[in-house]
C-alpha cells in the first residue's frame, strides 16, 4: 500500500506549504472566534460597560478618567463607535491584554486564566493518556477476538461509553463514589488542612481529588479509542504484509507489533477531536466536581456577570481546541511516512 | 411528481416493492430482539412526549409532608424538594426535551442536506467556500459558544432552543452528505439522467436524494441525540432561566440544590432523569443499528 514518494526536496516544500495553510486557517479561525467574543460582550443586554461608566461618573470621576477605567476593565472605550471598540479590543488581544477580572479585582484576566488553566490541562491530558493506552490495547484485542463473546462485549462497552454524554458519566460516578460509597471527595482540588506544597499529605489529597475528574475524562474518550482502534486493526489485518508475516512463520508477538504500529497511525487524527471534546466536556466535569479549571471559570464568569473574564475563558478554550486540531494534523503528517511525501521512507 | 402521473402497472409495482420493504424491515427486526426493544423504547418516549403532560394536572400535586421522599409505590422515584413526584416530573418534562430534539433534527437535516447536496453537486468555488465554512463550524466548539451566547439571548423555549442547536449543528451532516453526493454523482444512473437531459432539480430531488434518504435519516436520529444531550446539559449548568420543567432543570436542582452528590436523600431525584437520558440513548442506538441493516443491503446478506 506504500505510495511512491516524490523526491525529497518537493516533499519538504509540500510540508512547509501544508504548515502555512494550517497556520493561515488557524489565524482566520481565531479571528472569527475573537469577533464572536467581541460582538457578544458588546451586545450584552443592559450594556455593562456603559453602566459602569455612568456609575463612575456619578461617583465623581471625570469622564476621561472613567473612560480609562472602563477601558482597563474591558479592553475598549465605553463611548465610541463599534469599529473603534472592535479595533481597541483586537489591539488589546494582540498584546495579550484581555482586560481585568471583576471577581478578583485588580487582577488581569490573563493571570486568572493562567492559574485556572493547569487545573484543566493536567487532568485532561492525564485522562486522555489513560484512555488512549487502555483503549488501543483493548481495541486490538476486540479486533482479533471480534468473533467471540469478549470481543463483542468490548465493542458494546465502547459504543455505550462513546454515546453517553460526559455529564451523565460524571454524575453517575459522583453518585456512586461520593454518595453511595463515599470513598472519594465530592469536589475541590485538595483538602484545606494540607499546606499546598511538595509534601506527601498535599500531593495525596491532590491525587484523591483529581481521581474522579481524570477517570471521567478517561471513560468519556475510551469508547472512541476502542472503536477506532478496532476498525483500524480490522483493516490492517486484511493487508498482505500480515499474511506474508504469518506465512513466514513469525512469532505472534512480532505480528502483533506490526499490526499495532500500522493500525495506530489513523488514530492520531482522532486525538485532536478527542482533546477538543474533552476541553468542551471540562465545562461539565469541572462544574460537577467543583474543580477550578477553565470550564468552571467560564460558568462562574457567566453567572457572576464577569464579562471580560468570560470572553477570556471562551477565547482560551476555543483557541486551545483550534491549536490542538492543527497540531494533530501536523503530527499525523510527521509520523505517517505515507502522508509525509518524500523523505527517507520513500 | 403527483400520484396521478404514475401509470397503473408502475403503481402496483411500487406497492409490491413497498410490501417487500416492510417484509425486509420485519425480518431485520426479528433477527435481533434488541432492535424491537429499541423501537418499543422510542415509541414509549414518543407517547410520553405527546400525551405525558395530559396525564397529569397543569400544576403537579405537591406533598409537603414528603420532601425528598424515598422511592415507594406512590412515588416510584421518590419526590423532589417540594414533594412533587419525580416520575411525574420526568414524564411531563419529556415533551420539552423531545420537541427540542425534533426541531433541531429538522433544521440540521434541511440545512445540512441542502448545503451538502449543493456543494457536492456544484463543486468548484461554491463547494470550496461552503466547505470552509463547514470546517470552521466544526472546529469551533459548540458548548462554550452556546454558553457565551446565553448571555445575550435567553433561548429557553423549546422552539428557540431547537433553532439555536440546529443552526449550530448542521456541519457534520453537510460534510457527510457532500461526500456522498460526490461519489453518487459519478454513478451510472446520474449519468443516464443527465444524458436524458433531465433538469438539475430533478436529478438532485428525484435521483440523488432518494438514494441518500436512509443515510440522512440516520444522521437525523443522531442529531436528535445530540440535541437532547446539549439542551439537558445547558439547563443542568444553570445558565438559562428555568421556565418549563425538563430533565436538565431536574438535574440542576438535584445536584446544586439538593446536594445529590453529597447526601443520599436526593439521589433518586438525580438518577431518574439520568435513567431517562440513558434509555432514550439506548433506544436511538438500537433503532439506528436496525436502520443500518435495513438500508444497507451489504450488511443484510449473511
Amino acid at each position: 500500500m506504500t505510495l511512491i514518494g516524490v523526491p525529497g526536496r518537493s516533499g519538504g516544500i509540500a510540508v512547509v506549504r501544508r504548515l502555512a495553510g494550517h497556520l493561515a486557517r488557524g489565524l482566520v479561525m481565531i479571528l472569527v472566534v475573537t469577533t464572536i467574543s467581541f460582538l457578544i460582550i458588546r451586545n450584552i443586554p443592559g450594556d455593562p460597560m456603559a453602566a459602569k461608566y455612568e456609575k463612575l461618573v456619578e461617583q465623581g470621576m471625570s469622564p476621561e478618567a472613567a473612560q480609562q477605567a472602563v477601558n482597563v476593565l474591558y479592553g475598549f472605550m465605553p463611548t465610541g463607535s463599534m469599529w473603534e471598540q472592535y479595533l481597541d479590543y483586537m489591539k488589546g488581544l494582540a498584546r495579550l491584554d484581555l482586560g481585568q477580572s471583576l471577581t478578583v479585582p485588580g487582577t488581569g484576566v490573563g493571570t486568572v486564566l493562567m492559574s485556572a488553566a493547569k487545573w484543566t490541562l493536567i487532568p485532561v491530558l492525564a485522562g486522555t493518556l489513560l484512555s488512549f493506552l487502555v483503549g488501543i490495547i483493548l481495541g486490538v484485542y476486540a479486533a482479533i477476538k471480534r468473533q467471540g463473546k469478549l470481543g463483542d462485549l468490548l465493542a458494546i462497552s465502547g459504543s455505550l461509553l462513546h454515546g453517553v454524554p460526559q455529564y451523565v458519566l460524571a454524575l453517575l460516578l459522583g453518585a456512586i463514589f461520593t454518595t453511595l460509597i463515599p470513598i472519594l471527595p465530592a469536589g475541590g482540588t485538595a483538602d484545606i488542612m494540607f499546606e499546598p506544597g511538595f509534601n506527601a499529605g498535599y500531593i495525596g489529597s491532590l491525587i484523591q481529588h483529581a481521581t474522579l475528574p481524570v477517570v471521567t475524562y478517561a471513560l468519556a474518550s475510551y469508547g472512541g479509542w476502542i472503536l477506532a482502534m478496532k476498525s483500524s486493526v480490522v483493516t490492517v489485518l486484511g493487508d498482505d504484509f500480515i499474511l506474508a508475516a504469518e506465512l513466514r512463520g513469525m512469532k505472534r508477538s512480532i505480528i502483533f507489533r506490526y499490526i499495532a504500529r500500522n493500525a495506530i497511525l489513523p488514530l492520531f487524527t482522532i486525538l485532536a477531536l478527542s482533546l477538543g471534546m474533552l476541553f468542551g466536556g471540562a465545562i461539565f466535569i469541572e462544574r460537577i466536581f467543583n474543580y477550578p479549571g477553565l470550564g468552571l471559570m467560564l460558568i462562574d464568569s457567566i453567572t457572576g456577570r464577569d464579562y471580560a473574564l468570560m470572553g477570556g475563558a471562551f477565547l482560551l478554550i476555543t483557541v486551545a481546541i483550534i491549536i490542538a486540531n492543527i497540531a494533530a494534523d501536523l503530527l499525523y503528517t510527521v509520523i505517517d511516512p505515507r502522508v509525509r511525501s518524500g523523505g527517507e521512507a520513500a | 411528481m403527483t400520484a396521478s402521473t404514475i401509470m397503473p402497472e408502475a403503481r402496483s409495482a411500487s406497492a409490491a416493492l413497498r410490501r417487500n420493504f416492510w417484509r425486509g424491515v420485519w425480518r431485520v427486526m426479528k433477527r435481533k430482539p434488541s432492535r424491537m426493544v429499541g423501537v418499543v423504547i422510542m415509541a414509549g418516549f414518543a407517547f410520553m412526549g405527546i400525551f405525558g403532560p395530559m396525564l397529569y394536572p397543569e400544576r403537579l400535586p405537591r406533598d409537603t409532608n414528603a420532601l425528598y421522599a424515598a422511592p415507594s409505590w406512590a412515588h416510584p422515584f421518590g419526590t423532589d424538594f417540594e414533594g412533587t413526584d419525580v416520575l411525574a416530573l420526568v414524564v411531563t418534562g419529556a415533551r420539552y426535551v423531545l420537541l427540542t430534539g425534533l426541531v433541531t433534527a429538522v433544521i440540521t437535516v434541511v440545512l445540512g442536506a441542502g448545503i451538502g447536496l449543493f456543494a457536492g453537486f456544484r463543486r468548484g468555488r461554491w463547494d470550496t467556500v461552503l466547505m470552509r465554512i463547514t470546517d470552521m463550524k466544526l472546529t469551533i466548539p459548540g458548548l462554550p459558544l452556546l454558553l457565551v451566547l446565553s448571555t445575550i439571548w435567553k433561548f429557553t423555549s423549546a422552539i428557540e432552543m431547537g433553532l439555536v442547536l440546529g443552526l449550530l449543528g448542521w456541519g457534520g451532516v453537510a460534510r457527510a452528505v457532500r461526500s456522498q453526493t460526490l461519489s453518487l454523482r459519478e454513478r451510472g444512473f446520474v449519468e443516464a439522467a443527465r444524458g436524458l437531459g433531465l433538469s438539475t432539480p430533478h436529478i438532485i430531488g428525484r435521483e440523488l436524494l432518494p438514494s441518500m434518504a436512509p443515510y440522512i435519516a440516520m444522521n437525523m436520529l443522531i442529531a436528535v441525540t445530540g440535541a437532547v444531550y446539549a439542551q439537558v446539559g445547558l439547563f443542568f449548568l444553570g445558565v438559562l432561566p428555568f421556565e418549563a420543567n425538563n430533565w436538565g432543570v431536574m438535574l440542576n436542582l438535584a445536584v446544586f440544590g439538593g446536594g445529590a452528590l453529597t447526601t443520599t436523600a436526593a439521589l433518586p431525584y438525580l438518577l431518574a432523569p439520568l435513567l431517562a437520558i440513558l434509555l432514550l440513548t439506548l433506544g436511538i442506538v438500537l433503532v439506528v443499528d436496525a436502520m443500518d441493516e435495513i438500508f444497507n443491503p451489504r450488511l443484510r446478506e449473511e
